[in-house]
C-alpha cells in the first residue's frame, strides 16, 4: 500500500538537515507589516440577524434543509409531541413529519448563518419546497 | 453554528478546542498521583503482587478485572487510570523537541541566553507578535525569519560574547563550534587557547586537539541556558511565554501513564504475565536512575556516569519513539518495540486507526446475491441479522400496541424485540427472561424497546472500496429467510459490486434523526445520478438489457395469453394493482399478435391515464446509417413513451449516459417514476428470459468450415507479408518511418499487419455468425462481452502485448527457446493464431498467460497508487463546502471560489454536456407533448418575437444572463430552420393560396414555445446548487474514483509521430502532486502565420538545438609544418534547407560562447564555408587537437538549451495550419522567439506557467490538463470539479500541491494534519508554538465527535413558537376614578 508507511510514497522533502522546508511565507509577514492599510469594518454588524426583507439566501428548501427538519420533527414526534395534521394509520414518526411537512404544518424555524456571522430566519411556511 | 446534536440531559460537555504544550515537570508533578521509584514490577515473594510505588502499583488504576484501583476503588470498566511520575535523575532531551532545542540554541547566547538580536530588532519583532491570532503558518514562518536572522549574529549584542556554530552531533548531541566562524588570529581564539597553556604543560596530547575543541552542549547545559532566557525573549522564539516555557523542552520528570492504556496480560500457558512495551521501558527507565544514582553516591569515573546518562537518555527518546535513526550498533535495541509515536502514527495508530475511524455497532457483514424482484430501494436482510440488529425505538401514542406484541415476542421470534429501557431507570431489561406478557402490559410512554429490525426500516448498505458518496446508500429493509444480502442488480454498478462472492456491510441508523437524514439525503432512489457528471448510474444490467433487447426485436411477437403474462409480471409492490391499457394488436390475422416493442410501452405507460409521456431519438450501438430505417433496427425514437423503432440497448437502458429512457423518466417526472420504471423492467425482463430461455454452449464458439478457411487464408496472408518485410529489414530496404530506427518501424508495421489479421478474422466470424447465436446477442446489446471477446473465441486471439509491444526477448535473443535466435516472425513473437476453441499451443498459451499477468501486476499496483491519491485529495477537499451566500470556503472560511464552477451550477443536474439542460431534447418533447391543433404554426420572425417576450418577464430574472443568451441563439437556430423550409417550399404567411399543409412543415406554436420556455427556466433553477452541498468531498470523489478505472498505461501517441505525452494515474498524479520536473513536458506554440510551412520550418530552426556537427560536412584536423589546427566545413546546402538563420559568424560567435573556452585570436573564419580552430596553446598539442575535434561537433549553434526536441503538426481540423510542439522546457523562451505568437502558447508543466506566465494561467493549465487526461482515457467528468480542485491548488496565491506539503501550508488545524501524515512531528510542533485548534474542520470534527459544519450542520433550527395571544390588559383597580375617593385621608 502506498500509504501505509505515512510517507514512502512522497519522501523527498525529508532529509535530515534542520532547516529543509521551502522558501519560507515571505508574503503574508509583510501583510502583517502594513496592517495599517487594512480598514476594519464595525464591529457591530457581525453576529445580527437579517431583516425579513433583507434576505439574501434561496428561498427554495435546499434538500439538507429538508432531512434535518424532517429528522427533527420525527424526533419530536416520537417523542409524544403533538401532532400538526390529521393521520390516516400512520405510526412511523418520519412518515408523519413528512406529512406534516407536505402540509406546511412543522413549528420550526431554520436559522441560515452566512460566512459574516449575521444569520437569517426563515419558518418552513415561508420556503419553497419541491417535490 | 454547527448542528447540535439530541442529547441526553446528563451528558452536558462540548470540547471547544484543543491546546497543545509541552508538558512542564511542575505539571506532570501536579498530575501525578505517585513517585514511581520502585524499579521491580512485582514482588518477589510468589503472590504476583504489584511492587508499590512500582511502575505497575495499583495506585496507577487497574488493567486487571478482579482488582479495583488503589486510588479510586473503582473497577475495570469504570476507572479512568492514573498518572504517576519519574524524577529523572539527570536531564535528558526530549527527541520530539530535539531540533527545536536546537534551533533555540542557535538563536540565543551561550553566555547570557539572550537572542541574538540587536534591541531594535528585537522590539520590531515583538511589535508584531503582539497581534493577537497569528496564523499557524505566519507563526512558522516569523520563527524561521528571525531565526536565520539572529543566527547569523554571533556576537551577542547584549554582552559581548562570541558565539559559534550549534549542530547536531550524533544521536541525540548538540555541539558548539565557538570558534568555528572566528578568524585564526582573532584575539578570542588567542585568549582560548591561551588558557590552556597551564594543562598543557602537564599534558602533552592536548595540544593538538586545542585547536580543534568544540563544546558539547549537554542536556544539563542546555537546561541551564534556557532557564536564564529572560522572560521577555521568550515570545522570539515563538513560544507562549503563558502556555510554556523553553526549559520545558528538556526532560526532567517523565510521566508514567495509567494501567489501563499499557495492560499486563497474564498468559494461559505459562507462568507469569507479559508486559506492555512502555511498562518495559518504564522499567528500565526507573533501574538507570537508580544506577546513575548509585554511581554519583560511590563516587564513580566520569565516563561511567556518562555513560549512564547516554543510555538514559537513549531509552527515554526510545520511550517515546522507538524508530529512531542512527542508533550506535552497540546500542541497538534488540527487538523492536512500541513507543508512543508508533501508537499514533500510521494506518492502524490511534489517530487513521481509532480517532478518524471507529468500530461501529448495529451492522452486519455477508455475502451479497442478486434479487431482481425487489424495487431499486429496497434490500432483503436475512432474518437472523435482523433479530440481532435493533433500533431503540421510543413508546408514543400511536406505537405502543405494536411495540406491545414485539416485546411480548421476545428476541427469539422475529418481529420481536431484545431489550426494554423503562423511562427513569438506567437498567436494560432482557426480554429473553421473565415474565414478558407482564413486561408488555407495563409499557408506559418514554420507554424505548430495543426491537429487532423490521421491514421498511431504513438501513445503509455499503460495498468496501468506498470509492464515492455512491459506495454507500440507504435502503428499505426487507426481513427474507436464508443468508445473503439480496438487492436488485440495478444497483450494482454504484457499488461496483458483483456476486461472485462479494461481501456488503449493513448497518442500522439508532436515532430518528440519522434515520431522516439517511433516506433524503442517502437514498438508493436520490442517488440514480452519479455527481460525478450527472450521468445515471443506478440502470439496466446485464440480464435486463438482454431480456429487453430480445422483446423489442423487430420479430419478436407474443400472443394474446403469452402478452397478458408478460405484462402481468409487472405487478408487484404499489404496481400490483395496475390497469393495464392493452393496444390494439400489431397484426390481427391468423392469430391476434402484439410485437415486443408494444408491450415495451406498457412499462413506460401502463394506462392512459398515466401522464409519463418521454420523447427520445437517438442512435443505438449498431447503428448504420439512414437513421429510422437503419438496417439494424438500431435507430431509437420514442414518442410520448411509445417505443416507435429501434431494439433497446446498453446506450438507452444502461447506465452511463445521459439519453438514456430512465434517465428521461427521473429528468421530466422524478426519481419515484424512473425507479418503478426500473423495477418494471428488471421484473419483466428476468420473467421473460427465464421462459425463454437463454444460455450459451460449446456450439456458439464453433467455426464453420467456410471461417475456417477464410481463416487460413487470411493467416497465410498476413504471414508472407510479415516474412517479406523481415526480409526488406535484412536487405535493408525497408522504408523506415519518421522518428523511427528500421527495427522500430518493423515492430510498427508487422504489428500493424498483425492487428489487421485479427480484425479481419473477428468481422469474418460476424458475419457467419447466426443472429440468435447468444454471445453475439450479448455482445450486439451491450448486456456482456464485445465483439473481440467473440471473435477471440472462434477464431483467433491475436497478438499478446507486453507494455505496449511485442513479447519481449527474455531469453538470448529469442523470446522462448522454441525459436530460432532473431526471429521476428509472428509466432515467435507472441501472435496467438489459434482460439479458445481450437486451443493453444504450449509457446501460445505461454505468451497468453504473460499478458495475462501483466493486467494482474497492473491492477494490484493501480489500486495502491489511486487509494492513496484519493485519500490526499479527499483530505484537501473535505472541508469545501458552498455557503449561504453561494461562496465556496474552507471550514476557516477562505474563500475559494465566489460562486461554484462559476455559475454555481449542481453537476448533477446537467442535462447537456456541462450545462443545465439538453435544449433540443426538451424542444423536440415539448412539441410531442405540447399538443395544439388549433394554433396556428409560427413563422421564424414570429418565433423569435415570442421568445423575446417570454423572456423579458420577471420569473426569467432568476435565470443567468449567459444562460438566456444560450437560449436565444438556439431558438434563432430553430426560427431559422423554419424560415429556411418555408422558402424551401415558397410557403409565405399571408399568402392564401397556398395549402394549409405546407404550414404543417417544422410546426412549432406560440404555446409550445412558452413551455419550452417555462421548462428550460424550471430546469435551470433546479439545478442551482444547495448551500450547504460538500462540493468539495465531490469533488476528490469525483476525480479520484475514475482513476481507479483508468489503465495504467502510461504513454499515448498525441497526434505527431513519436511524440509521446505520459496520461493515466501518473499523469493525474504529476498535476496534483504539483511537480516541478515532469515527465514529459511539452510546449505548444503557435505560429504567427500559420499557414505556411515553410515559416513553421524557419520558427522550429530558432527553437531547436543544432548542433554544429548536424551542418556540417566534416570536422577535420589539419597537421602542416607550421601549423596544427581543425578545419570546421559547412553543409551550407543543408542549413539552407532547415531554414537554420545561421552563417559563419554566428557559428563563430556560438564556438566562442560556449564551454570549450576558446579565444577568439584561435578562431578565423576562411571563407563563408570553413571555419579553422586552433587549439590552445597549453597541454599536449595532439590532446587537445583531438579533444578539440571531438567537443567542437557538440556546440550548439543555434536554438535554446532546455529544449529537447520541437516537432512541426499540421492541425488536425483545419488544414494546412501549422503549429509547434517544443519538447522541453523554456516556456519563456519559447514565447520570447521571433515568429511564435505569445498570446496563443503555453506549456503543460503547471510550475513553470505559473512562473511565466502567472497563477491564473496556471489555474487554467491545471483545469485543461486534467480534463484532457481523463477524457483521452474516455472518462468524462464535470469540469466544475477540475475547477474546484484548480481553485484550491491555486487560491493561496502559489501552485499548492495536493501533498502533505501542500496540505500544510492550506490547512491550520494541527489535528487535521496530524491525521493526514508525520503524525508526531505535526503534534510535536503545535506543543512548541502552543497552537490551538478550534476544531472547525472535517476531519478535526470526526476525531472529536462534534458535528460539522457543512451539509445538515451548516444551518441551526429553532422552535417556532406559535404567538400567544396577548392576554387582555385588565385595568388596575385602582386606576379607576370611579374608585378614587377625594374624602379619603391617611392618618399619618
Amino acid at each position: 500500500m502506498a500509504d501505509d508507511g505515512d510517507f514512502d510514497d512522497y519522501d523527498d522533502d525529508n532529509g535530515d538537515e534542520f532547516f529543509d522546508e521551502e522558501e519560507p511565507l515571505d508574503e503574508v509577514q509583510d501583510g502583517q507589516g502594513d496592517g495599517e492599510k487594512i480598514e476594519l469594518l464595525p464591529h457591530e454588524d457581525i453576529g445580527q440577524a437579517v431583516d425579513k426583507d433583507k434576505r439574501i439566501t434561496t428561498p427554495f428548501m435546499t434538500k439538507y434543509e429538508r432531512a434535518r427538519v424532517l429528522g427533527t420533527r420525527a424526533l419530536q414526534i416520537s417523542m409524544c409531541a403533538p401532532i400538526m395534521v390529521e393521520l390516516e394509520n400512520e405510526t412511523d414518526p418520519l412518515q408523519i413529519a413528512m406529512k406534516e411537512l407536505k402540509a406546511r404544518k412543522i413549528p420550526l424555524i431554520i436559522r441560515r448563518y452566512l460566512p459574516d456571522g449575521s444569520y437569517e430566519d426563515w419558518a418552513i411556511d415561508e420556503l419553497i419546497i419541491n417535490d | 453554528m454547527v448542528k447540535e446534536q439530541f442529547r441526553e440531559t446528563d451528558i452536558g460537555t462540548v470540547i471547544s478546542h484543543v491546546q497543545f504544550t509541552p508538558f512542564s515537570a511542575k505539571d506532570i508533578a501536579k498530575q501525578a498521583t505517585i513517585q514511581v521509584i520502585n524499579r521491580n514490577l512485582y514482588l518477589p515473594d510468589s503472590t504476583h503482587k504489584a511492587c508499590p510505588y512500582g511502575v505497575l502499583d495499583h495506585k496507577l488504576g487497574t488493567s486487571e478485572k478482579d482488582k479495583k484501583c488503589d486510588t479510586c476503588q473503582q473497577d475495570l470498566a469504570t476507572c479512568i487510570g492514573h498518572y504517576g511520575y519519574i524524577d529523572l535523575e539527570l536531564p535528558v532531551f526530549h527527541v520530539g523537541y530535539f531540533r527545536a532545542c536546537i534551533n533555540i540554541l542557535q538563536m540565543l547566547c551561550k553566555k547570557c541566553s539572550h537572542v541574538l538580536l540587536t534591541s531594535k530588532e528585537k522590539a520590531d519583532f515583538l511589535e508584531i507578535l503582539k497581534r493577537k491570532n497569528i496564523p499557524y503558518l505566519s507563526k512558522k514562518a516569523l520563527r524561521k525569519k528571525i531565526h536565520e536572522k539572529a543566527k547569523k549574529n554571533n556576537l551577542c549584542f547584549n554582552c559581548g560574547d562570541f558565539n559559534g556554530v550549534v549542530k547536531k552531533c550524533g544521536l541525540l548531541k548538540i555541539q558548539h563550534d565557538k570558534f568555528k566562524s572566528a578568524k585564526k588570529n582573532e584575539s578570542i581564539i588567542k585568549d582560548y587557547v591561551e588558557s590552556f597553556n597551564f594543562a598543557k604543560e602537564f599534558n602533552k596530547e592536548i595540544e593538538p586537539l586545542i585547536n580543534r575543541s568544540h563544546e558539547i552542549l549537554n542536556p544539563l547545559r542546555v537546561l541551564q541556558i534556557f532557564k536564564n532566557i529572560p522572560e521577555d525573549d521568550v515570545p522570539l522564539l515563538l513560544m507562549n511565554p503563558d502556555l510554556a516555557h523553553p526549559k520545558d523542552l528538556i526532560l526532567t520528570r517523565i510521566l508514567v501513564p495509567p494501567l489501563c492504556i499499557r495492560p499486563s496480560v497474564a498468559s494461559d500457558f505459562k507462568a507469569g504475565t507479559t508486559e506492555d512495551d512502555i511498562t518495559i521501558k518504564l522499567t528500565e527507565i526507573v533501574f538507570l536512575n537508580h544506577t546513575i544514582l548509585k554511581h554519583k553516591a560511590q563516587n564513580a569515573r566520569i565516563q561511567m556516569i556518562i555513560e549512564d546518562w547516554d543510555f538514559l537518555q537513549l531509552q527515554c527518546a526510545l520511550y517515546i519513539n522507538s524508530e529512531l535513526s542512527g542508533i550506535p550498533l552497540s546500542m541497538q535495541p534488540k527487538k523492536f518495540t512500541r513507543g508512543f509515536c508508533q501508537r499514533l502514527k500510521g494506518k492502524q495508530g490511534r489517530f487513521r486507526g481509532n480517532l478518524s475511524g471507529k468500530r461501529v455497532d448495529f451492522s452486519g457483514r455477508t455475502v451479497i446475491s442478486p434479487d431482481p424482484n425487489l424495487r431499486i430501494d429496497q434490500v432483503a436482510v436475512p432474518v437472523h441479522v435482523a433479530m440481532i440488529l435493533t433500533y431503540p425505538e421510543r413508546v408514543n401514542k400511536s406505537n405502543i400496541e405494536f411495540l406491545r406484541k414485539l416485546v411480548m415476542n421476545g428476541p427469539d421470534v422475529h418481529p420481536g424485540a431484545n431489550f426494554l429501557l423503562q423511562r427513569g431507570t438506567d437498567m436494560k431489561k432482557f426480554l429473553k427472561f421473565g415474565n414478558r406478557a407482564q413486561i408488555s402490559k407495563e409499557l408506559k410512554y418514554g420507554d424505548i424497546v430495543e426491537r429487532h429490525l423490521i421491514d421498511n426500516d431504513i438501513v445503509l448498505f455499503n460495498r468496501q472500496p468506498s470509492l464515492h458518496k455512491l459506495s454507500i446508500m440507504s435502503f428499505y429493509a426487507v426481513v427474507k429467510p436464508h443468508r445473503t444480502f439480496r438487492f436488485n442488480e440495478c444497483c450494482c454498478t454504484p457499488f461496483n459490486a458483483d456476486f461472485d462472492g462479494d461481501e456488503m456491510n449493513l448497518h442500522l441508523p439508532q436515532t430518528e434523526e440519522a434515520k431522516a437524514e439517511a433516506l433524503v439525503l442517502m437514498g438508493s432512489k436520490s442517488n440514480l445520478i452519479t455527481p460525478r457528471n450527472g450521468e445515471i448510474i443506478i440502470a439496466a444490467t446485464q440480464d435486463f438489457l438482454t431480456g429487453a433487447y430480445l422483446i423489442t426485436l423487430k420479430d419478436t411477437f407474443f400472443d394474446r395469453a403469452n402478452a397478458c403474462r408478460l405484462i402481468s409480471s409487472i405487478c408487484a409492490y404499489e404496481d400490483s394493482n395496475l390497469n393495464f391499457d392493452l393496444p390494439k394488436p400489431a397484426i390481427f390475422k391468423p392469430v391476434k399478435l402484439w410485437t415486443g416493442k408494444q408491450l415495451f410501452n406498457l412499462l413506460l405507460r401502463p394506462n392512459l391515464k398515466t401522464e409519463t409521456k418521454i420523447n427520445l431519438r437517438t442512435k443505438g450501438k449498431n447503428y448504420t446509417k439512414n437513421e429510422d430505417l437503419c438496417a439494424n433496427d438500431s435507430f431509437i425514437v420514442v414518442h410520448n413513451s411509445q417505443l416507435m423503432c429501434g431494439a433497446l440497448d446498453k446506450g438507452v437502458l444502461g447506465s452511463g449516459a445521459k439519453n438514456n429512457i430512465f434517465y428521461l423518466l427521473l429528468r421530466d417526472f422524478g426519481e419515484k417514476y424512473a425507479a418503478s420504471a426500473m423495477l418494471r423492467l428488471a421484473r419483466t425482463a428476468s420473467f421473460f428470459l427465464m421462459n425463454r430461455g437463454f444460455s450459451i454452449g460449446i456450439g456458439d464458439v464453433t467455426p464453420g468450415p467456410k471461417l475456417l478457411k477464410a481463416k487460413q487464408e487470411l493467416l497465410n496472408n498476413g504471414y508472407s507479408k510479415c516474412d517479406d518485410f523481415i526480409k526488406q529489414l535484412k536487405d535493408g530496404k525497408l522504408q523506415c518511418q519518421p522518428g523511427c530506427n528500421p527495427e522500430q518501424t518493423l515492430e510498427a508495421v508487422i504489428l500493424k499487419e498483425l492487428s489487421v489479421i485479427r480484425d479481419k478474422a473477428g468481422d469474418a466470424c460476424l458475419k457467419t455468425l447466426d443472429r440468435h447465436n447468444s454471445p453475439l446477442i450479448m455482445a450486439i446489446c451491450g448486456s456482456k462481452g464485445s465483439f473481440i471477446n467473440i471473435s477471440q473465441m472462434i477464431a483467433c486471439v491475436g497478438q499478446q502485448a507486453i507494455s505496449g509491444s511485442r513479447i519481449p526477448d527474455g531469453f538470448e535473443n529469442r523470446s522462448l527457446p522454441h525459436f530460432e535466435r532473431f526471429s521476428r516472425i509472428p509466432t515467435a513473437k507472441g501472435f496467438v493464431e489459434n482460439s479458445f476453441y481450437t486451443g493453444l499451443t504450449p509457446t501460445e498459451f505461454f505468451f497468453h498467460t504473460m499478458a495475462g499477468r501483466e493486467g494482474l501486476v497492473d491492477t494490484a499496483v493501480k489500486t495502491a497508487e489511486t487509494g492513496y491519491m484519493q485519500r490526499r485529495l479527499v483530505k484537501c477537499l473535505e472541508d469545501l463546502c458552498v455557503q449561504y451566500d453561494m461562496t465556496v470556503r474552507t471550514c476557516t472560511n477562505d474563500i475559494v471560489q465566489f460562486s461554484y464552477g462559476g455559475d454555481s451550477l449542481d453537476p448533477a443536474y446537467m442535462e447537456g454536456k456541462d450545462q443545465p439542460v439538453d435544449f433540443k431534447r426538451v424542444l423536440s418533447h415539448t412539441i410531442a407533448n405540447v399538443l395544439t391543433r388549433n394554433e396556428k404554426p409560427l413563422s421564424g420572425s414570429q418565433i423569435m418575437t415570442i421568445v423575446e417576450n417570454t423572456l423579458s418577464n420577471n420569473e426569467f430574472r432568476e435565470c443567468s444572463t449567459d444562460y438566456l443568451d444560450q437560449i436565444k441563439e438556439f431558438m434563432k437556430v430553430i426560427a431559422n430552420g423554419v424560415d429556411k423550409t418555408r422558402r424551401l417550399f415558397c410557403v409565405k404567411e399571408d399568402d392564401t393560396a397556398i395549402p394549409e399543409v405546407l404550414f404543417e412543415l417544422d410546426r412549432i406554436t406560440d404555446s409550445q414555445i412558452v413551455t419550452f420556455l417555462t421548462r428550460c427556466k424550471d430546469k435551470f433553477i433546479k439545478a442551482k446548487i444547495e448551500p450547504g452541498t460538500c462540493v468539495g468531498a465531490l469533488g476528490a470523489q469525483s476525480i479520484g474514483e475514475p482513476g481507479t478505472q483508468m489503465t495504467l498505461k502510461t504513454f499515448h501517441f498525441a497526434g505527431v509521430a513519436s511524440m509521446n505525452i505520459t496520461l493515466g494515474v501518473p499523469r493525474i498524479k504529476e498535476i496534483i502532486n504539483a511537480s516541478k520536473n515532469i515527465s514529459t513536458p511539452i510546449i505548444t506554440a503557435n505560429l504567427l502565420i500559420k499557414n505556411d510551412a515553410e515559416f513553421a520550418r524557419l520558427v522550429k530552426g530558432r527553437i531547436e538545438k543544432t548542433y554544429l556537427r548536424e551542418v556540417t560536412q566534416y570536422i577535420e584536423e589539419v597537421f602542416i609544418s607550421d601549423e596544427c589546427c581543425i578545419i570546421v566545413k559547412l553543409d551550407l546546402e543543408r542549413i539552407r534547407l532547415l531554414k537554420l538563420e545561421i552563417n559563419i559568424d554566428t557559428i563563430i560567435d556560438s564556438i566562442l560562447a560556449s564551454k570549450l573556452k576558446i579565444k577568439p585570436p584561435q578562431i578565423t573564419a576562411i571563407s563563408d564555408q570553413y571555419v579553422k580552430v586552433n587549439p590552445s596553446a597549453k597541454g599536449a598539442l595532439h590532446d587537445s587537437m583531438l579533444k578539440l575535434k571531438h567537443d567542437l561537433g557538440d556546440v550548439v549553434v543555434k536554438g535554446l538549451s532546455k529544449v529537447n526536441r520541437a516537432v512541426i503538426s499540421m492541425d488536425e481540423k483545419k488544414a494546412n495550419e501549422y503549429k509547434l510542439f517544443v519538447e522541453g522546457e523554456g516556456l519563456k523562451e519559447v514565447m520570447g522567439t521571433h515568429g511564435v505568437d505569445g498570446n496563443f502558447t503555453t506549456s503543460n508543466n503547471t510550475i513553470e506557467v505559473f512562473e511565466t506566465i502567472g497563477i491564473e494561467a496556471a489555474r487554467s493549465t491545471i483545469i485543461n490538463e486534467i480534463a484532457y487526461t481523463m477524457t483521452s482515457h474516455g472518462m468524462s467528468i464535470d469540469v466544475r470539479h477540475v475547477m474546484l480542485l484548480a481553485d484550491l491548488m491555486t487560491y493561496k496565491g502559489e501552485v499548492l500541491g495536493i501533498t502533505r506539503a501542500g496540505l500544510a501550508k492550506m490547512k491550520e488545524s494541527v489535528l487535521m494534519l496530524a491525521s493526514f501524515e508525520k503524525t508526531t512531528d505535526h503534534l510535536f510542533d503545535a506543543a512548541f508554538y502552543g497552537q490551538e485548534d478550534e476544531i472547525y474542520g472535517v476531519s478535526e470534527c470526526i476525531i472529536m465527535g462534534k458535528p460539522m459544519s457543512l451539509g445538515t450542520g451548516i444551518f441551526k433550527i429553532l422552535h417556532n413558537h406559535v404567538k400567544k395571544s396577548q392576554p387582555i390588559t385588565r385595568s388596575l383597580l385602582f386606576e379607576n376614578p370611579k374608585f378614587h375617593t377625594n374624602q379619603l385621608q391617611l392618618d399619618l
